[in-house]
């Protein structure tokens, strides 16, 4: 009962990363129909921001989460600028090829500026919260968990209840028809999709001080690990995406402990294949039929 | 229906052919392998091409059936100690196997979605190849021999013509196959499935057909370098392999036949060329996928040189010179 409980804990805090970078495909999916593959190389970016600010100015805990708020944010944003506006005609394929190709020229990048060696994050709040009946709590998983959950929130409020959010929305549905009805389709995809690299950004921060540790390649298996997620639970809906990356998170801790951590990846795969083999809509999606 | 042979075309491949057979002769040990690796990831490019250039089913898990015709051969030869060439087939043949499961599961999904299963899947393999302990787990299989050929082990040298004639085979018999009424269906598949059944093509039979033959093929690579390497290890088959073999295709030139052979050469020689380039070499993938995708959506082979101002000058200038045309 104490392992359920605390496989439980762990599994929600872990689960809260996956929302936000399931979020961040789901937002993008939406206005584009294009799944970002360098959503796991923005992870990763946010966090070695995250790191620097830590190693070389000062330790903090809000501020490495607005760092990487801001690196995503930025990130994205100059990708959707130099690159992604301009083969928005192209296939789905190509495109997605083209996202695979800034996956790895930003890890690489980062390798080789970085270093290719793990390095350690500075520990906050390691002290525990309080201990019921067996399971421990500590103050980070508390305050990560709160993090995430303001984070997703806000986000929530921005999509249904601005007038921006109003046009994302839109687009989303029809981008032809947004245009013609006076949006300016070309500003809200680009708000959206920064808006979703802040959202991995974050996520990067909570993540490396989560596992407290930091390196190039720490983006790959949390990028599709979330793509899992959110076709789990319909990455066509943000609420769903949300539901998919905290279940995801409960279905891993609860895996590994029934089977071995060495099949701890396996796990979240075999969610997806099942799902998209039986339900591709996933938990919340809508339906969509094609056309000729 | 008789083909014009061009003359000019003809004395050009005799040319290749010759050259193709001479270097060997002439250099290290160590262009050889490379050689040898080229023409592996000339079959893995042109298999791949298969499925994503004329058929338009994006896969991202290749690696997986590389990997699967590798540990087969690998296994068959070290613990059964069966010859070579049964291992070679038995190769292909597990990964058309596997390819096959893959592609009832898959095949049905839309195209970003069959990518990101078809690596999920790929992931899935390599790491219960990894842990499981037929396949020796972390440790790989060691001590693959080398086939035998009259009597005495395989050089290096022949291992190459070998690989050499099974890619000329391939080549021919995947030129073939696209240019003929199948090709066509395949490349109508790829442009609009739903106008193609409604015509009467059995889209998923077709899908499932090519996807066993691009599987077979790819497993056959691997039990090529399997053997060629003597010693395999899960590790070596990670999504950057799959990604490579993308990066070929595209900066090649997707539905072509030269272009993936082209990209392959190019991605595989280009690193080890120039030496200072090698440590980055997966970077440079990465950055030539963006500049092709970005600029040459049709890779290498469909670019229009001429369109390129350096080399519309140099045109320019040994068209004055000659006085004939180009």
């Amino acid at each position: 009962m104490t392992m359920i409980v605390q496989q439980l804990v762990n599994g929600i805090t872990q689960g809260g990363l996956y929302a936000l970078l399931a979020i961040s495909y789901s937002l993008v999916y939406g206005v584009m129909s294009l799944v970002n593959f360098s959503t796991g190389s923005i992870y990763m970016l946010g966090a070695v921001g995250a790191w620097l600010l830590c190693n070389y100015l000062i330790s903090d805990f809000l501020l490495s989460l607005v760092v990487g708020f801001a690196v995503g944010f930025a990130l994205a944003f100059i990708l959707e600028k130099i690159a992604f506006k301009s083969i928005r005609g192209i296939s789905r394929i190509s495109s997605l090829i083209c996202t695979i190709g800034f996956s790895q020229m930003l890890n690489e990048l980062t390798a080789l500026l970085f270093g290719k060696a793990t390095k350690g994050m500075p520990s906050f709040f390691s002290e525990k919260a309080f201990e019921v009946v067996g399971v421990t709590i500590s103050w980070l998983q508390l305050i990560l968990m709160l993090a995430v959950v303001v984070v997703l929130v806000t986000l929530q409020l921005f999509v249904y209840k601005t007038k921006m959010g109003l046009a994302v929305r839109t687009v989303a549905m029809d981008n032809t028809t947004a245009g013609l009805m006076g949006i300016n389709v070309d500003r809200t995809i680009s708000i959206a999709f920064s808006l979703a690299g802040a959202c991995a950004g974050i996520a990067g921060v909570a993540g490396c001080i989560y596992y407290r540790s930091v390196s190039a390649y720490m983006g790959w298996i949390p990028g599709i690990k979330s793509f899992s997620a959110a076709v789990f639970g319909g990455l066509s809906s943000m609420p769903g995406a949300i539901l998919g990356g905290y279940l995801m998170g409960i279905i891993e801790n609860f895996g590994v402990q029934i089977f071995s951590t060495g099949y701890r990846d396996v796990i979240s795969f075999v969610v997806m294949i099942i799902f998209l083999l039986f339900c591709p809509a996933g938990l919340l999606g809508r339906k969509k039929t094609t056309k000729v | 229906m008789k083909k014009k042979i061009n003359p000019r075309a003809l004395i050009l491949l005799l040319a290749l052919l010759a050259l193709l057979t001479a270097f060997p002769f002439c250099v290290s040990n160590y262009i050889i392998q490379i050689a040898v690796y080229c023409g592996i990831y000339i079959m893995l490019a042109v298999s791949l091409n298969l499925l994503v250039g004329y058929t338009g089913i994006f896969s991202m898990g290749h690696v997986a059936f590389f990997c699967i015709g590798a540990y087969t051969s690998a296994l068959l030869a070290t613990k059964l100690g069966i010859a070579f060439p049964l291992c070679f087939i038995a190769g292909g043949i597990g990964a058309a196997f596997i390819g096959a499961l893959v592609g009832f599961a898959t095949l049905r999904l839309n195209d970003i979605f069959l990518a990101f299963t078809t690596m999920g899947l790929g992931e899935v393999i390599r790491i219960i190849i990894q842990n499981a302990s037929f396949t020796n787990g972390a440790l790989g299989v060691a001590g693959i021999p080398m086939p035998m050929l009259a009597g005495h082990k395989m050089t290096r040298i022949e291992f190459y013509f070998m690989v050499l004639i099974l890619v000329l085979i391939l080549v021919y018999l995947v030129s073939r196959l696209v240019h003929s009424n199948t090709g066509r269906t395949l490349k109508m598949i790829r442009d609009d499935a739903n106008a193609a059944s409604s015509l009467g093509v059995n889209v998923f039979r077709y899908k499932m057909t090519i996807m066993i033959l691009s599987c077979f093929v790819a497993g056959l690579a691997g039990s090529l370098y399997a053997t060629f390497l003597q010693y395999i290890n899960a590790s070596n088959f990670s999504i950057s392999i799959s990604i490579n073999i993308i990066a070929m295709v595209a900066i090649g030139g997707m539905g072509t036949i030269s272009g993936p052979i082209i990209g392959a050469i190019l991605l595989q020689v280009l690193p080890e060329a120039i030496r200072f380039l090698s440590n980055y070499r997966q970077l440079m993938f990465g950055i030539a996928l963006v500049i092709s995708i970005m600029f040459a959506p049709r890779g290498l082979v469909g670019l229009n040189w001429k369109r390129i101002p350096f080399i519309a000058s140099v045109c320019e200038k040994l068209k004055t010179n000659n006085g004939k045309e180009i």
